[in-house]
């Protein structure tokens, strides 16, 4: 285990040290010519790749248009300008605002715009447009509580919630000192949590608070009264030393300025989304049944994910109970090192790993990075069930086997993994349910699985518990689904 | 039977196991003739079965020759042993039919997977033994379906063909229900008249005195006796030998 502890060491340090690299320019500010190769990168595929987390309007959110989820805002409508600007064409990425920025670092996307903070932390990890846009905080809180709650200071001894990596998110941890903090990745989660009375204020984004509390019946939104604290607004961010497209940025930015773009157009464009959020036509929009393309979308990824999983996990699993149950001592001990690694590390780090780590070695989309970490993660499940089914046949097999002049492989092939398999076939059948629960998770980097897509449908309709309701009720009838179909198997493999 | 001049089908020299500390068994010589039935017999624990195992190489001998034909198995890699492993059927006491398969795949299996036999040919000599086995009626049950009696004769039938050259018995009734064991026995008796060569680990001493050509008396590593079943059963020479046959005669 010592080697492999080195091992692992060496393989951490060196990820590590490319992304550090990676990131070792000098700090630029707005003035300094560029001499990278980014803007002419772009330029060159034709396309800017912009990340963001669409749950925070104005800035950013998604709408059902003609059944598709669109993303829509202010920033939006920035980005379009930019890359309009630098003559590409706009590619959005939607993620987790967590992911945004080590997205930004292993280069896959371009940009990132979510109604982000220009921080001094930040901007030690990525380089900053100039500010587009400064508003104040304000506290969504209950109509009910709008009486005794003024400010964050009335929330001592209750809980605020913010978005986790979010500015408001330090400015209640810093300031609020009396309260308790609740952070969750995604702002429709925060408005649930307040709805069902888990916490009792949500920090926010100034135009965010109104556009939520302008669309979610019984919240409002008044001002935090935090103290400043030197937090320069909103901008754009761009990989450490892409000084080209900041700069190219900045012009765009100059420009919204000058015209005042943004309070002429572009929040009143986003405002047209949101306004129609109470309206009856707006309700009708924002049943389930307009938004079934979504779920029936997800579950088709969702399947996809876990049939092609489930097909490499076996393959992968067998080989590995093999190599485990070997007498050859380096395939011994390459399986049960494997086995013993992946299943003491969570699902979700590995995806995070496979999705950026080996991002900075190789591009790997979203979707086959779930696939390979889901698939490698069952594979060392997979090999101890099969591990334990192989072991379970009685030796007699193996020597009225061999002693008719079968080899080794043919044993292994005709005698022992089918009577085996018979008998590991329910806890088969278990792994292969948890495999389709726990593809969920795909959903961190972008896959846009059923959880992904009711998160869309979360975010879309401002309502919380349906869509988690009807992605319950979808994910039951996959796994009942398939341990029926397993049983059925079950049934035909019995020989009595 | 008649001792052939030709060299020996098998022949053990200087035969040792050891499993851990423990020495099961110490120097073992002997040879078996072409067409000879061998009955090994002595008291539990004695090596008998380990004694057996080690002539197909189920079990490595820690040191010694066991030779096949003319051939030491012991130098053979994987390769050579599974293609010499054909040639000797194996019956084990616990059957070790495959459950999964019916009794005519168990049959089939071998001639086909190993021999490459075509299923049309495999099929005729499956269906012949299970006839000389007289459970013509069974071939598409499964395993578990049968007494132990059948399918221990299913086991014979699945060893014979392969057409092997030796049949090696490992107390072929020893798991029998008793009124299952004259069947089992019957199929065995036939065997030995028409002449296959056999080395039988038994309990059974009626047996051993009317179809054994000679009985290997094994006891504390050693084969103490060899010699023809009467001379063994009326005038055993060792006191290892009068006291075990003494015992037996008592129950």
């Amino acid at each position: 285990m010592k080697k492999f502890a080195k091992w692992l060491f060496l393989v951490v340090t060196v990820v590590v040290t490319l992304g550090v690299t990676g990131n070792m320019n000098t700090k630029a500010d707005s003035n300094t010519p560029a001499t990278d190769q980014y803007l002419s990168k772009v330029k060159a595929k034709g396309e800017l790749v912009v990340g963001t987390s669409p749950d925070f309007p104005p800035y950013e959110f998604t709408k059902n248009i003609n059944g598709k989820s669109k993303v829509v805002g202010m920033d939006m409508e920035i980005s379009k300008k930019v890359a309009s600007d630098m003559g590409v064409k706009l590619v959005i990425r939607r993620m987790d605002f967590d992911s945004l920025l080590v997205a930004l670092q292993t280069g896959k996307v371009d940009m990132v715009i979510a109604g982000m903070s220009k921080t001094p932390k930040r901007a030690k990890s990525v380089d900053f447009s100039n500010v587009y846009y400064k508003a104040g905080e304000d506290l969504v809180i209950k109509k009910s509580d709008l009486k005794t709650i003024k400010s964050y200071k009335s929330l001592a001894g209750k809980a605020i919630g913010a978005q986790t990596g979010s500015i408001q998110y330090n400015l209640v941890k810093n300031q609020a000192t009396k309260s308790t903090l609740k952070g969750m990745d995604k702002d429709t989660d925060l408005i649930l949590a307040l709805q069902t009375n888990k916490i009792d204020a949500i920090a926010l984004d100034q135009p965010t608070a109104e556009a939520y509390a302008k669309n979610t019946d019984g919240l409002v939104a008044i001002n935090a009264h935090f103290k400043d604290e030197g937090e320069q607004g909103s901008a754009i961010a761009f990989p450490k030393g892409a000084q080209s497209l900041v700069n190219s940025a900045n012009k765009s930015i100059a420009e919204i300025k000058a015209k005042n773009l943004i309070h002429k157009q572009y929040l009143p464009n986003a405002g047209k989304y949101l306004a129609t959020g109470k309206s009856k036509s707006a309700k009708a929009a924002n049943s389930m049944w307009a938004y079934k393309d979504f779920f029936i979308a997800g579950v088709g990824y969702t399947l996809m994910i876990s049939a092609v999983s489930v097909v490499i996990g076996f393959l992968l699993g067998t080989l590995l109970a093999l190599m485990r149950l070997s007498k050859n001592k380096i395939a011994n001990g390459i399986s049960v090192s494997y086995i013993e690694f992946v299943r003491g590390t969570p699902l979700m780090v590995q995806i995070l790993f496979i999705y950026f780590g080996l991002g900075l070695v190789v591009n790997i989309p979203a979707l086959l990075s779930g696939i390979i970490a889901v698939s490698l993660n069952s594979g060392a499940y997979v090999a101890e069930v099969i591990r334990s089914g192989i072991s379970s046949i009685a030796v007699g097999q193996t020597e009225a086997s061999r002693s008719l002049g079968l080899s080794r492989s043919m044993t292994m092939r005709f005698i022992i993994l089918p009577q085996a398999m018979k008998n590991i076939w329910p806890a088969l059948g278990n792994e292969f349910v948890s495999l389709i629960k726990e593809s969920s998770i795909v959903s961190i980097i972008g896959v846009k699985d059923l959880i992904y897509q009711s998160r869309i449908v979360q975010a879309d309709t401002y309502r919380g518990v349906m869509p988690l309701l009807i992605t319950m009720i979808l994910y039951f009838i996959m796994t009942f689904g398939l341990s029926r179909l397993m049983k059925f198997f079950e049934g035909r493999m019995t020989h009595e | 039977m008649n001792n052939e001049t030709a060299t020996p089908v098998l022949e053990v020299k200087h035969l040792k196991k050891v499993f851990g500390k423990n020495e099961v068994l110490k120097d073992i010589n002997e040879q078996v003739s072409n067409g000879q039935v061998i009955c090994l017999i002595g008291p539990s624990g004695a090596g008998k079965s380990t004694f057996l195992r080690c002539l197909n190489m189920l079990d490595q001998p820690t040191s010694g020759e066991v030779l096949f034909e003319g051939q030491d198995l012991t130098k053979l890699d994987d390769k050579q042993l599974d293609k010499t492993r054909e040639n000797m059927g194996m019956v084990f006491q616990s059957f070790n039919l495959f459950p999964h398969k019916t009794v005519i795949e168990n049959i089939k299996l071998a001639p086909v997977k190993v021999k490459g036999e075509d299923d049309a040919t495999a099929t005729a000599t499956a269906e012949k033994l299970l006839k000389q086995v007289g459970l013509e009626n069974k071939a598409d049950a499964f395993p578990a379906s049968l007494s132990g009696g059948q399918q221990q004769r299913v086991a014979i039938a699945r060893a014979l063909a392969m057409n092997p050259k030796v049949m090696l018995f490992d107390e072929p009734t020893s798991a029998l229900d008793p009124e299952m064991v004259g069947e089992v026995l019957k199929v065995m008796q036939d065997l030995a008249s028409e002449g296959m060569t056999m080395v039988v680990v038994t309990h059974e001493m009626g047996f051993a005195r009317n179809v054994a050509d000679k009985v290997w008396f094994m006891a504390d590593g050693y084969i103490q006796e060899s010699a023809e079943p009467k001379t063994f059963f009326e005038h055993p020479e060792t006191d290892r030998a009068k006291d075990f046959l003494a015992k037996i005669l008592e129950a």
